[in-house]
């Protein structure tokens, strides 16, 4: 009975527009000034055009908010629903491409769809975020601390992992294990099985390494040693170390970064659009870039705090995670912090499958928001 | 930050004053009833933990973020790393080079410095260094020992094995006792190749039995860079390959370190560049070459695949193979720019000629057609920009067998190129028996003879150095000795012309995709079918670009080839050379360019787009040699007096497109080394 009554109460007018007053249009501000930022940047990597990536970037930005709106409107319960479902389509995306992707740089990472390159790999982050938030989200601290509740998920994640360890694709295994085992974290972990893992994995790390490629060696060796191959492997981090250098405080001013327009700086518009923003701007403009990075990533941790479902508190935390590491090692391989990995700046580097990719997620974000005071299904067992 | 939950106005009225994440009960009208469950408060406490490691996770980002902010401080502020290259002050070219008023400054205009002492490396060793133009070592012999034994005057073998062990931990210990207790023995090697430090420290220890033997051994420190024109040492450094057997004697006798003319940055940058699009097309191999038109100077040299140079023994044949030299492959489209010079050179076409390229030719069992034809009449400049075959065919009929062959023979295709590398090839050319119609018309769209890549840059620098032919070299020349003197084998107006139908098949031709703003290169496409038993491969292409920049004084060929590349989606299914090759050529100038002190043309860009334009379709001058029809087997018409060949028109008609002309440019005294702008400025500008 009492459900009835609080589900009347809140459910009082879930149409569209009350849905559209819901959403938190700050935040999509927030992610339209960092695409705007995109827009400066790639401005300045044509060499002062917005042919051929800036305008691009704009107009793929506008579909991606299209499509992020959209998906804000389609209630969590439903999403929730299609976790699983999700998840699955994840995983036949990443055999597939095994099978019959597009072979680029010695890896099998690309589908050909749309006239763009889409990397299932990234789709599988979001999937998977879905799956596990759907599997822990009635957890109880009890069944948390059962190891046999807990094989299931773990399976979920070595799968795909392994299926993106397959292609090869290092960077992004790590990050997909990384933000998998937040969500295993946000659910309530026992503190030992984290430490266990973490334990595991810098015990680990030696003999990973020498089941490592060729070429995802010489990256770590590289990042351990960048002076060690300049021409190589080391010369794009020394390149962007120099371009950081010589911005100074203040930078160089817009469009007069000698690093990025001389083609120095190689994939400028893509990896390395950073260090062209730090070189142009100087310390303060990154300054100020990372200050906008780091308030889309809090403001999905609020999303995450708000939200009154266990659910949608671990979509959001696994999304804010995903959106950070492609923020942290992207700007960290950009400062030579770690190994370089071909890790786009969300809506700010070109690319457009990446770009649409992080939408689809902040939609998700986005309904978790405008869904966040539902009631999920298991009160109606209670009556 | 608190946009996204101020963000919105909830219709739920008690979300005003809660704590974020806070259990969900005050949500309630506090007058409403509720029945908790215990399910209920299960989920609540376990809510409550999420909302525990959410923050916690926070925190970490917070953190991480800090790390990241300091680093960030660290390499713009504290500590900023400062380019290695440093400017230095260029001599004034003895040909101005193409004049950059108004240039922002730059450290473009920059050099490696040289290391010291760069002729010499190490005291003790044989061998001479071989390095880059700029000093930088490519190859050096490093002092190393061997640590040999004398077991019968060793005594307290446990003792031994254990100082030995301290320095070189890697010894197995009961192996090494086993050698050391050899008591019929008086010789034994204990270790190979120690360095200088552990051979210093096992000294110290001074150990009675113990001794050391003399040794060199070659590394190449850069690795893969420039590894097949290096070559390799065997065992007891006799040179086997590359500049390391070619220069054999030399590197044993002479000490001071041999310079060669790579510079390592440029080879790097055609490497970085020709692996990235071999990987995009799955090209089986390819080659790409820098050269310094003037003085013949190979600035990069690189063929795929290659292989660490250290690894020199164990690489295979087909990683040794040096394309550039040693890969003899049908030209293809290229050679039609020499079909094209040879032509205007000896007056057997005009500038304002014109053929008909409506039909395939049928000739014998052959057949010749175009890839993409106009399927009508080509002029001139349209014959090259859209890379007729038909025209070629005609054109080099018209020129005529004895005509074409005395060009080649001259352009050095009977034979290897002279090039310090043991590796040259003789090139495939038909005897001069079969060197009949048929063949001269194949062999002016670069089919029926095989020559090597550097053949081609060779030629095509030829076209644009004014008309001379310089010797190829990997050595690097003193810049202040005199001009090494070619032949000149065009005269310099059909060089001049030429220079521009280059441009033209860039800025509006098949080489589109090659073009970089303000370098004005030049070029010609070529996708040539690889022959295998039985004729032509289809599926299986050379794509090639030759290039020259800038083209308005040129400094620079650069070619780019791959081998079988295929097509992917970025070309649409197409896998010719304009597609493939080209934009590869475009990315190496536009990265080269700053490295060698060309920096983009941008203030002038308009006077020298002019200067260098000519209109696809050429109004004919009056009183010019008609444009020769069509030939059937022969050219109908005798061929036009030489000094018309390419000359620009006195007194033309109106171009097909006459655009306005653009505003007078003021005229800049460094510009006299571009080529002149046509008299009366009758050359209108086509794009």
């Amino acid at each position: 009975m009492s459900g009835m009554e609080r589900r009347l109460i809140r459910d009082n007018s879930f149409d569209i527009t009350s849905k559209l007053f819901r959403i938190s249009w700050i935040y999509v501000l927030l992610l339209s000034a960092l695409a705007g930022v995109g827009y400066v940047a790639l401005y300045s990597a044509a060499g002062g055009a917005p042919d051929p990536y800036a305008a691009r970037h704009m107009f793929r930005f506008a579909v991606g908010l299209v499509l992020m709106l959209s998906i804000a409107m389609i209630d969590i319960r439903f999403i929730q629903k299609m976790s699983w479902l999700a998840w699955l389509g994840g995983v036949v995306l990443l055999v597939l491409v095994l099978k019959m992707g597009n072979v680029g740089k010695g890896a099998q990472r690309w589908i050909e769809l749309g006239g763009m390159q889409w990397q299932p790999s990234e789709l599988m982050k979001l999937c998977l975020v879905l799956g596990l938030a759907s599997w822990f989200h009635r957890a109880s601290w009890e069944k948390m601390g059962n190891p046999l509740f807990l094989i299931p998920p773990l399976i979920a994640v070595a799968i795909p992992v392994g299926l993106i360890l397959k292609q090869p694709n290092l960077g992004t295994a790590v990050i997909t294990a990384v933000v998998g085992g937040t969500v295993f974290l946000g659910a309530g972990l026992r503190w030992w099985k984290v430490a266990l893992a973490a334990g595991g994995v810098v015990g680990g790390a030696p003999i990973a390494y020498s089941h490592l490629r060729d070429y995802q060696r010489a990256r770590i060796d590289t990042f351990l040693n960048p002076e060690s191959d300049p021409l190589g492997a080391g010369y794009n981090i020394i390149q962007s170390k120099i371009a950081l250098g010589s911005g100074g405080i203040w930078g160089k001013g817009y469009l007069q970064g000698t690093q990025g327009h001389l083609n120095f700086l190689p994939e400028k518009q893509t990896d390395f659009i950073f260090t062209m923003l730090a070189e142009e701007f100087g310390l303060v403009g990154s300054l100020a870039v990372l200050g906008l990075l780091a308030c889309i990533i809090l403001g999905g941790m609020l999303i995450a705090l708000r939200c009154r479902h266990q659910y949608g508190r671990l979509v959001a935390l696994g999304i804010s995670m995903n959106f950070f590491m492609y923020v942290f090692v992207n700007i960290a391989m950009v400062m030579g912090a770690i190994p370089v990995g071909g890790v786009p700046l969300p809506l700010v580097s070109h690319g457009g499958s990446a770009m649409i990719m992080v939408m689809i997620g902040m939609g998700v974000l986005m309904s978790v928001h405008v869904h966040r005071d539902v009631e999920f299904d298991e009160r109606q067992r209670d009556l | 930050m608190t946009g996204p939950s101020r963000g919105t106005s909830a219709p739920n009225p008690s979300s005003v004053a809660h704590r974020f994440g806070a259990a969900p009960a005050d949500a309630v009208p506090r007058t409403e009833h509720v029945r908790v469950t215990a399910p209920d408060l299960d989920r609540r406490a376990g809510m409550e933990r999420t909302r525990g490691r959410i923050v916690l996770v926070a925190g970490g980002f917070a953190l991480l973020f800090t790390a990241v902010v300091g680093k960030l401080v660290d390499a713009t502020v504290i500590n900023p790393v400062k380019p290695r290259i440093e400017v230095q002050a260029r001599k004034p070219d003895p040909q101005p080079a193409p004049a950059q008023p108004g240039m922002q400054a730059t450290p473009a205009t920059a050099a490696i410095v040289p290391p010291p002492s760069a002729t010499d490396f190490g005291p003790r060793v044989k061998r001479a260094a071989i390095t880059d133009r700029n000093g930088e070592p490519l190859a050096l012999s490093l002092p190393y020992a061997d640590l040999y034994a004398n077991p019968q005057i060793v005594y307290d073998v446990d003792e031994v094995v254990a100082k030995l062990r301290g320095v070189l931990p890697k010894l197995d210990a009961a192996n090494l006792k086993r050698q050391l207790t050899q008591q019929d023995k008086q010789f034994v090697y204990l270790a190979r190749r120690i360095t200088t430090r552990e051979q210093l420290q096992i000294n110290a220890l001074g150990i009675p039995g113990i001794d050391f033997e003399f040794a060199e051994n070659r590394r190449y420190p850069l690795g893969t860079v420039a590894a097949q024109v290096l070559g390799g040492v065997d065992i007891d450094g006799n040179g086997q390959a590359g500049a390391e057997k070619f220069f054999d004697e030399r590197l044993r006798t002479d000490r001071a370190a041999l310079r060669l003319s790579i510079d390592v940055r440029v080879q790097a940058v055609v490497r970085d560049e020709l692996s990235k699009s071999m990987a995009a097309f799955n090209a089986i191999g390819g080659t790409g070459i820098v050269m310094d038109v003037r003085t013949g100077e190979m600035l990069a040299m690189v063929s795929l695949p290659d292989y660490d140079a250290n690894q020199f023994r164990r690489a295979t044949d087909e990683q040794r193979f040096n394309r550039a030299i040693s890969g003899r492959y049908e030209p293809g489209s290229t050679f039609k720019l020499q079909t094209a010079a040879m032509a205007l050179d000896s007056g057997a076409a005009t500038l304002w000629s014109s053929w008909d390229a409506s039909s395939p030719i049928h000739y014998g069992r052959f057949t010749i057609s175009d890839f993409e034809g106009k399927k009508r009449a080509l002029s001139f400049p349209e014959f090259l920009a859209y890379s007729s075959n038909i025209a070629a065919a005609k054109v080099a009929l018209a020129v005529g067998p004895e005509r074409q062959r005395s060009w080649h023979q001259r352009m050095g295709m009977m034979a290897p190129v002279p090039i310090e590398l043991p590796e040259t090839f003789k090139t495939l050319t038909p005897p001069v028996a079969n060197w009949k119609d048929i063949a001269t018309m194949t062999i002016g769209f670069g089919h029926g003879i095989s020559v090597t890549p550097l053949h081609v840059v060779r030629a095509t620098a030829a076209i644009a150095n004014s008309g001379i032919l310089v010797r190829p070299t990997i050595l690097a020349r003193d810049p202040d000795a005199a001009p090494p003197q070619g032949e000149r084998i065009m005269t310099q107006q059909t060089s001049d012309t030429m220079r521009r139908l280059m441009r033209l098949i860039v800025s509006d031709g098949f080489g589109k995709s090659a073009e970089v703003p303000g370098y004005f290169i030049g070029g010609k496409t070529g996708t040539a079918e690889k022959s295998g038993r039985g004729g032509y491969k289809k599926k299986a292409n050379i794509q090639a670009f030759t290039s020259v920049f800038p083209m308005q004084a040129p400094r620079y060929a650069v070619y780019f080839m791959l081998d079988e590349a295929k097509a992917n989606a970025s070309t649409f299914g197409y896998a010719t050379a304009g597609w493939v090759a080209a934009p590869g050529a475009g990315r190496v100038v536009a990265r080269i360019g700053p490295m060698l002190g060309l920096l983009p043309e941008t203030t002038n860009a308009p006077a020298i787009a002019q200067s260098l334009a000519i209109p696809l379709v050429p109004g004919r001058p009056p009183g010019a040699a008609p444009a020769a029809s069509p030939p059937a087997a022969r050219p109908a018409t005798p061929p036009a007096p030489r000094p018309q060949a390419g000359q620009p028109p006195a007194n033309p008609a109106p171009a097909v497109a006459p655009r306005p002309a653009p505003p007078p440019q003021p005229r800049d005294p460094r510009q006299e080394a571009a080529p002149a702008p046509a008299p009366g400025g009758t050359v209108v500008a086509v794009r």
